[in-house]
């Protein structure tokens, strides 16, 4: 997805905004020399209790995101991103709960909060874009009618024609034509795509400082794709709001984020700048998750790469470093299947990083690939 | 959404035609000497020759199926062989007293099954999941004869808190004004909040007996429904946008989970029309199932076979009522489907 | 879809797929989830005590159903008569003992024979496109156009009062609820890929029948004879109790509570309750052995469910 142009583009963009957050240890404060940040997740920790077994999710992770800065979180499917993001908004449902850590929003932590106060929290400190657009609108309400709901929802004083122009604001504000008109329409008679710009209207509506944004394009045909990344991209910079962007699909992270992490088994194995994972990442994961984005420049290397194995069942998981049965440094060494990894920052020569591997310094050293 | 509209219509007149073809062949066909069915076996055959002709039954079978279905749909539905009244008049006496139970009985189904589907499926605690299916098992095996008998022993015999099996009003209170016909809202209408009581009173018991069967079912279709609705991506969408866990239940998961369960509730007012028969006897109710009890005791087999179709068109044509909300309700049948890129 | 009395359905109103029991391995392993699993064992073991009690209960019980004896009418129950006597001084146990093996054996015929008959019509229906198929399901739509028991009530008015009209009017309302459900299950498995394997490599239709689709329909049939029978076994104490089925004095479950239904009022509670408990345990026992019978034997509906 020409990763290496975006790449350049990008290096320029983060001058000014220093070094990415991620980077900074886990046991950091909440705020360091530039300022407080908008999101620090600390140790978070999820686990389905299901009867006969108990799934870990999300095994306590941390990890910090500055205002206006764009994360994403990468990792196969099952690899706990979706909970994660659910985790932070409170919104894990039975048989899942959020079994310990901390979320400081804008530096006050919402874990345990009641449900009244994480619902004013919600959609107006911190929003949520899922996946699907077939499925993440009420099939039976107009889209004016859910629009309405967010505005709503925080903002109890306005009357019914305000809102109605709030709403019809928000459409032309992702590019919806006529949209006065189609405020009346039910989801039915929007194109994904254009019911994913919905989302994200509803999701911007209130001005939030985080977005949580679980595989906004996935479920759309490319060129729609890039026109919604695009829009998003967009109005993350007017809005002024840190993104935390998840996905399994490398090309985007590379196109919007600033900072990346890989989640793998519940846990994030490398947290680091774009230019970092880009260039050459340290853990083994990252690496061979690079290696399977297809690269025109690389064809002649013969047919994608896999990674050989399967993700790990969550609920069994197993000891020392989670990744080592499928990993080709540590598949055959007793330390990985023994020991678990600690993160580590580690400086390449393309940034620093935290990375959980037993090799990840002299990984780093030599720049991976 | 005027297509939808048609094929429904024309679905339904298929299923009157069939229905009646069937009634036809059951009733008339079948028996060999209807008027015989119809007369009984102590009437002199020279009466049963006489129907026989008045009913046609010389004539090819086409003909007397014709004449059959023009006289059951312009009302001629013959005269009662007990007692010599116009069976339309018979069955529009006893009417208003089945109507009423039947739309009470729906009234208290519909309102227990979604208390208690919410209260299921928004709690969460396996402990009331569990009940609910017990009430489900034992509410289909349970006929609405015997929940009937039990009511009656429970809180009219042992604990007399509830009126016997004395129909619609106790023997001492005269009826409200005529208005609707319904003893409940032509009270409310005359002002006579006792007679209201007193009518709601003698509905109670009939109307749990009749919706018992009914209830297990609903309630076990909307908990499925409300399971699955609420774990539909956009209700996690609206919690992320700040409304709370029960706003976003009753705002979008109760809508999206009812209409499903709309279309069952219309089967289960049509069944509640036509099969009151079970439960009116136990009740001594006024209305149709007694009728048609006491005929089918006298033999007087021209109510029954009235009764007979009537309940298989009521029966299509409230389903067809239902389909027809269904596509008023349901934005995605109603509006025409546009997907513009 | 709905259920009760008045239409015939499962208590869930689903209708769920299970795998073949075609070979002797799947057979064991069905015998062993009844017997290892709780939820199969309970309705399983309670309809086996039901059909014990039928086929025991008359031969060692010293007093017959219709032995009367006025001067014990009406005694509350007692040692000498468990369920106590109804108002001719009949044993009610022998009565409901005898009611038993009515409900039993005509709820198992109607429920085997509506099976046979609906499963012909829905594999004829399901095998066969264009106006065959139209013609049976319309017909088959018509029968459903009459809520059940008014169906059941046309059959025995038409054809005259009796248990053998009742059964007769019982079939019929189960044979279009077989049929729809074998001729689905049917479509659904001539369009599975081995099917058209089969066909590619020149098996013929009726040989494809036989061997693939009938062995595949045939599980799913026979778990719902068992909602057939609780539905049937309703049906027909439906119809007595209307006086329409079984006669007086035929011990049959629906009569008995019609004929005991003043007395119960007046305080002899137990003429109509026991033979009403009875039916309500056999139809419980039943319709929940086909619930979980299709849990069981369907892994994807059992599992995580909620």
């Amino acid at each position: 997805m020409g990763a290496l142009s975006v790449l350049e583009r990008m290096r320029g963009l983060r001058e000014d905004r220093g070094a990415p957050a991620g980077v900074r240890a886990p046991q950091a404060a909440t705020d360091d020399a530039d300022g407080p940040f908008a999101l620090s997740v600390r140790n978070l920790r999820t686990v389905y209790e299901l009867g006969h077994a108990t799934v870990q999710a999300v095994r306590e992770v941390s990890f910090d995101l500055r205002p206006t800065e764009r994360l994403g979180v990468v990792g196969e499917s099952g690899s706990g991103k979706s909970a994660l993001a659910l985790s932070i908004l409170g919104l894990i449902e039975p048989p899942g709960r959020v079994g310990g850590g901390e979320v400081l929003l804008n530096g006050r932590n919402i874990v345990g909060l009641s449900e009244r106060q994480l619902s004013s929290i919600r959609g107006r400190e911190i929003a949520l874009i899922l996946q699907d657009p077939m499925s993440a609108l009420d099939p039976v309400k107009t889209i004016g009618a859910q629009l309405h709901e967010a505005i709503a929802v925080h903002n109890p004083q306005l009357r019914r024609s305000a809102l109605r122009r709030r709403a019809a604001e928000l459409l032309r504000e992702v590019d919806i034509p006529q949209a006065e008109r189609r405020l009346d329409d039910y989801p039915h008679q929007y194109s994904g795509g254009m019911r994913q710009r919905v989302a994200i209207a509803m999701a911007i509506a209130n001005n939030p400082s985080v977005l949580i944004a679980d595989e906004p394009t996935t479920a759309l045909d490319v060129t729609t794709q890039a026109q919604v990344l695009g829009l998003l991209d967009r109005l993350v910079d007017e809005h002024r709001a840190a993104v935390i962007l998840i996905t399994h699909n490398l090309g985007i992270v590379s196109e919007f984020c600033d900072s990346v992490s890989v989640m793998y088994a519940g846990r994030l194995v490398e947290s680091s700048s774009c230019e970092h994972i880009f260039l050459g990442a340290t853990h083994p994961y990252s690496e061979a998750l690079l290696r399977c984005v297809p690269n025109p420049e690389r064809l002649a290397e013969g047919p994608l790469p896999a990674i050989p194995g399967f993700p790990p069942d969550l609920s069994a998981l197993p000891g020392g470093c989670t990744f080592a049965p499928r990993c080709s440094v540590g598949r055959e060494l007793a330390v990985c299947h023994e020991q678990t990894p600690v993160p580590e920052l580690v400086e390449g020569p393309s940034g620093s990083a935290i990375v959980e591997c037993h090799f990840a310094r002299e990984r780093a050293a030599r720049g991976s690939r | 959404m005027t297509g939808v509209i048609a094929r429904r219509l024309l679905g339904s007149l298929g299923a009157i035609f069939g229905a009646s073809i069937i009634a036809f062949v059951i009733m008339r066909v079948l028996p060999g000497n209807p008027a015989r069915l119809i007369l009984g076996p102590l009437a002199p055959p020279s009466t049963v020759h006489s129907l026989y002709r008045q009913l046609g039954l010389d004539r090819p079978i086409y003909v007397q199926y014709w004449r059959y279905i023009t006289q059951f749909f312009q009302g001629q539905w013959g005269y009662s062989y007990s007692d010599g009244a116009p069976v339309r008049t018979l069955i529009g006496e006893r009417l208003p007293a089945t109507i009423e139970l039947a739309l009470f009985a729906f009234l208290i189904t519909m309102l227990a099954s979604i208390v208690l589907a919410l209260l299921v499926t928004y709690r969460r605690r396996p402990i009331a999941d569990r009940i609910v299916r017990a009430i489900a098992y034992i509410g289909f095996g349970t006929p609405p004869f015997f929940v009937s008998l039990i009511l009656l022993i429970v809180f009219f015999s042992t604990l007399k808190i509830l009126p016997g099996p004395e129909g619609r009003l106790g023997a001492q209170v005269t009826p409200p004004a005529t208005v609707t016909h319904l003893y409940t809202i032509d009270a409310l209408i005359a002002g006579e909040p006792g007679k209201f009581l007193e009518a709601v009173e003698h509905l109670v018991l009939p109307g749990v007996a009749l919706g018992m069967a009914n209830f297990a079912f609903l309630v076990r279709l909307l908990r499925a429904n409300l399971l699955e609705v609420s774990r539909e991506p956009f209700i996690t969408v609206v919690r992320g946008k700040g409304l709370r866990r029960w706003t976003a239940f009753r705002r979008h998961a109760l809508p999206n989970a009812s209409l499903p369960t709309l279309t069952a509730g219309g089967l289960v007012l049509g069944e509640f029309l036509a099969g009151s028969v079970l439960v009116e006897k136990v009740f001594n109710w006024p209305g149709v199932g007694s009728l048609v009890y006491e005929a089918i005791l006298k033999q007087d087999f021209s109510i029954v076979q009235t009764f007979i179709l009537l309940s298989a068109v009521m029966f299509v044509l409230v389903n067809l009522g239902v389909d027809l909300l269904y596509a008023v309700i349901d934005p995605r049948v109603r509006v025409r489907s546009v997907v513009t890129a | 879809m709905s259920s009760g009395l008045l239409t015939f359905a499962p208590p869930d109103g689903a209708i769920r797929e299970v795998p073949p029991l075609g070979d002797g391995s799947r057979v064991r392993r069905a015998l062993a989830a009844v017997l290892g699993d709780r939820r199969l064992a309970v309705p399983t073991l309670v309809l086996v005590a039901i059909v014990l009690f039928a086929i025991i209960a008359p031969l060692a019980w010293g007093v017959g159903p219709d032995t009367q004896n006025l001067l014990a009418s009406l005694k509350a129950p007692s040692l000498a008569h468990p369920m106590g006597t109804d108002q001719l001084g009949r044993d009610i146990f022998a009565r409901v003992a005898e009611g038993a093996r009515i409900s039993l054996l005509d709820g198992t015929l109607i429920a085997v024979i509506g099976a046979v008959i609906g499963g012909v019509i829905g594999l004829l229906a399901g095998t066969t496109a264009g106006a065959s198929d139209a013609v049976l399901m319309r017909v088959m739509d018509a029968i459903l156009a009459f809520p059940p028991l008014i169906l059941a009530m046309a059959v025995t008015v038409g054809l005259g009062v009796g248990l053998k009209t009742a059964a007769i009017g019982a079939t019929l309302v189960l044979i279009p609820w077989y049929a729809r459900l074998v001729r689905s299950e049917a479509i659904r498995i001539r369009s599975l890929p081995f099917i058209e394997a089969a066909h590619a490599i020149g098996a013929s239709r009726r040989r494809i029948i036989a061997r693939h689709v009938v062995p595949h329909v045939m599980p799913t049939l026979a778990i719902q004879i068992a909602a057939g029978f609780a539905y049937a076994v309703l049906l027909l104490a439906g119809l007595s109790f209307l006086g329409l089925g079984a006669q007086i004095p035929t011990p049959e479950w629906g009569a008995m509570i019609t004929d005991g239904l003043t007395y119960s009022l007046t305080g002899q509670w137990w003429v109509s309750v026991f033979p009403g408990v009875a039916l309500l345990v056999t139809v419980t026992a039943a319709s929940m052995l086909s619930d979980r019978l299709r849990d069981v034997l369907d892994p994807r509906s059992s599992g995580l469910r909620s």
